[in-house]
């Protein structure tokens, strides 16, 4: 079965192709490299992914799936509210003033009892009245900017990055982007809020739901923590850490949300070697423990170390896919590093 | 660990002897009455605080959203209008009308980024004013709406001499407000506000629905704005004018909230102290100090320090960015589990 599955992908910026008809599968528990010079379209590619750009062409299968909001039944009784509440209270709004006269102020005696049959009738009548003459025009006008917005709206969020990482896709940035004045904890935190379930009034009335999950979530965060080796300074800011235990942080983040796909972008990024062979251990305790993993690298030991197929780019075209050997033994890959040998 | 009290603690401890303190005073330096418009600004304040400090979106319209408590509150209780449900269903209700205000602005405003979501809320806060204006036969034009009523706990309605029944109504309305802002900072909702405000894409990457938690905070600081604009209605037992919501509150809730500490309640208490006190407790009591001496007087525009609030407002805003650009209490990472 494959977790991941890339089918033809461009990815166009004007005129600039950036990736350009790449195909891949990743199989599920693998962990699997994707290398090329600088600017050869794999961060770009990543971004194609996780939904942070729309590919121009190709489709993105995970577990074989394709993550797109459809056009439900729900969508469309959403859009037909949303036309006829819209109708309704711009007909209202632009012709408050007559309705509020005929409805409340003709009706109203001061400090006698006001008699809201009439004042509801005579509203009633009002307003349906309104439709026989202007009302229809600007009834049109309010059903359009409603049911524009409504579609505009589910238009746009079919494949954004926040359903991507729900369906169980996490990832980390090039450029580490932590929440750098949250603690430790509270980034991990951060990281399993789809997960959580308790919303916004067990939150503000303290619910014992809001108490329980807390402290489930809590202590999974620690242990997290312990996972990538960051267990003794939980509470300190994310921005005050060090360069190499922000990248640990980034994917223990990322790690939070229990995907089942990660990908991790030049993890091993401005490390030490020792630093890195802490970080190649962690890939695999992540891959062993169910995840598939997808990097990005220029460090070749690293990725020669831990994966089991690479993926080679340049210019945005795949100019070669298989196993670390095949990869090695590979001459156009060799001359897309390393340049062409020249005789002479 | 022994407890200590902290420092919103230590505030709203001081603020409830107050008036016990004044009981020993000469009238003269009684300041309580003053002290309640703290509590009210704080209130506005805690509400900007939590779109502006926590989720880091500027926000230049708040007041329009108190306007809207404020009439709201009056239409839904003044005895000119049918309604009349009295004054806590009444204030009860300022809160969903505001959130409602505050979902139809930022439903379609809200993908708008930084400055321009600013310049967005600023021009919903003159249209709001204008339509209140214009719209007399709702709103009684520039007449404002009175009378307004107060609550009547105890039998007999309030009046504006029951200075220490609204002292203490209005404190204890703002602990409840403090008290649901902090359980809302620390949930899920809070960190995803933070996580917005530290890095919006990487928050959506991470599976936060980043519209949905901006709406939130959106609705929620225009329904505490509207809460504070029905209680200020009921002091005042009149909306007073449109233009008593312009744009110069909004600025001065944004600078009670810049001076005191972005993103921490506390800062906001001790801002709105700074603020307001400044302007009516110390120019208030120094105008009538130089007047005593004979010096000043109402027909002496710069001797009279009631003139020089935005002058002051201004300079502590300059002095706040310049020497405290993290305000007077900054927020502090959260030590415990949250």
């Amino acid at each position: 079965m494959t977790a991941l599955s890339a089918q033809r992908i461009t990815m166009r910026f004007g005129g600039l192709v950036a990736v350009q008809d790449v195909s891949f599968e990743v199989e599920r528990h693998q962990i699997y490299a994707v290398i090329g010079p600088n600017g050869a379209g794999k961060t770009t590619l990543f971004n194609a992914i996780t939904g942070i750009y729309e590919p121009t062409s190709g489709v993105v299968r995970f577990a074989d799936r394709v993550v797109c909001a459809k056009f439900s039944s729900r969508v469309a009784l959403r859009m037909c509210v949303a036309t006829i509440l819209c109708a309704l209270s711009t007909v209202f709004a632009v012709n408050i003033q007559e309705l509020w006269q005929l409805a409340i102020v003709d009706n109203y005696v001061y400090a006698q009892p006001f008699p809201w049959s009439e004042g509801v009738s005579d509203f009633v009548r009002a307003f349906a009245d309104l439709f026989g003459t202007s009302g229809v025009i600007t009834a049109l006008a309010g059903a359009l900017a409603g049911g524009g917005a409504a579609g505009v709206l589910w238009w746009r969020s079919r494949r954004t990055p926040d359903l991507i990482a729900r369906s169980g896709v996490a990832r980390t940035f090039q450029n580490i982007r932590l929440f750098n004045e949250l603690s430790l904890v509270q980034n991990v935190l951060v990281g399993m809020d789809h997960r959580m379930r308790a919303g916004f009034w067990s939150a503000l009335f303290r619910l014992p739901r809001f108490h329980a999950e807390r402290k489930h979530f809590h202590a999974e965060a620690m242990e997290l923590l312990e996972f990538v080796g960051l267990a003794d300074r939980v509470h300190e800011a994310a921005g005050s850490l060090p360069y190499g235990f922000r990248r640990r942080l980034e994917i223990a983040r990322a790690l939070a949300g229990k995907p089942a796909l990660l990908l991790l972008d030049e993890p091993a990024a401005g490390m030490n070697p020792s630093e890195i062979v802490g970080l190649m251990t962690l890939i695999r305790r992540v891959r062993d423990a169910g995840t598939t993993v997808v990097l990005i690298e220029h460090h070749m030991r690293l990725v020669m170390g831990v994966s089991d197929r690479i993926l080679v780019l340049q210019y945005g075209r795949q100019i070669a896919e298989g196993t670390p050997a095949e990869i090695r033994a590979n001459p156009a890959c060799v001359e897309a590093y390393l340049g062409t040998e020249t005789h002479g | 660990m022994r407890w200590r009290p902290g420092p919103i603690v230590c505030i709203v401890g001081i603020a409830a002897i107050l008036p016990l303190v004044e009981l020993v005073l000469p009238p003269a330096a009684h300041v309580s009455e003053a002290v309640r418009g703290v509590f009210l600004y704080a209130i506005l304040a805690l509400g900007l605080n939590i779109v502006t400090g926590y989720a880091g979106l500027l926000n230049l319209g708040i007041a329009a959203f108190m306007a809207i408590g404020a009439y709201g509150f009056a239409i839904l209780t003044c005895e000119i209008y049918p309604f009349q449900v009295g004054f806590w269903p009444g204030i009860l209700l300022t809160l969903p009308i505001g959130a409602l205000a505050g979902f139809l602005l930022g439903a379609p405003t809200l993908r708008l980024r930084g400055d321009y979501l600013a310049i967005v809320t600023l021009g919903f806060g003159e249209i709001v004013q204008d339509v209140l204006k214009n719209l007399e036969v709702v709103t009684k034009g520039t007449q404002g709406i009175n009378p307004v009523p107060a609550p009547a706990i105890g039998g007999t309605m309030w009046t504006a001499d029951d200075e220490y029944k609204w002292y203490y109504l209005f404190l204890a309305l703002l602990v409840v407000v403090i008290v649901a802002i902090r359980n809302l900072e620390r949930s899920r909702l809070g960190r995803a506000w933070f996580s917005i405000r530290e890095d919006e894409l990487a928050s959506r990457a991470m599976g936060i629905r980043v519209e949905r938690i901006k709406m939130l905070a959106f609705s929620a600081a225009a329904a505490l704005a509207a809460f504070a604009g029905g209680l200020s209605a009921s002091v005042l037992s009149s909306t007073g004018e449109p233009s008593n919501y312009d744009f110069q509150v909004s600025i001065l809730a944004l600078c009670i909230v810049i001076v005191g500490g972005i993103g921490s309640i506390a800062g906001v208490l001790v801002g709105a102290l700074v603020m307001i006190g400044l302007n009516s407790i110390v120019l208030v009591k120094a105008t009538a100090a130089l007047e005593a001496l004979g010096i000043g007087g109402s027909a002496n525009v710069l001797l009279s320090p009631n003139n020089w609030k935005y002058l002051i407002f201004g300079l502590a805003l300059v002095l706040a960015v310049r020497l405290k650009p993290n305000g007077l209490v900054p927020p502090r990472i959260e030590r415990r589990a949250t």
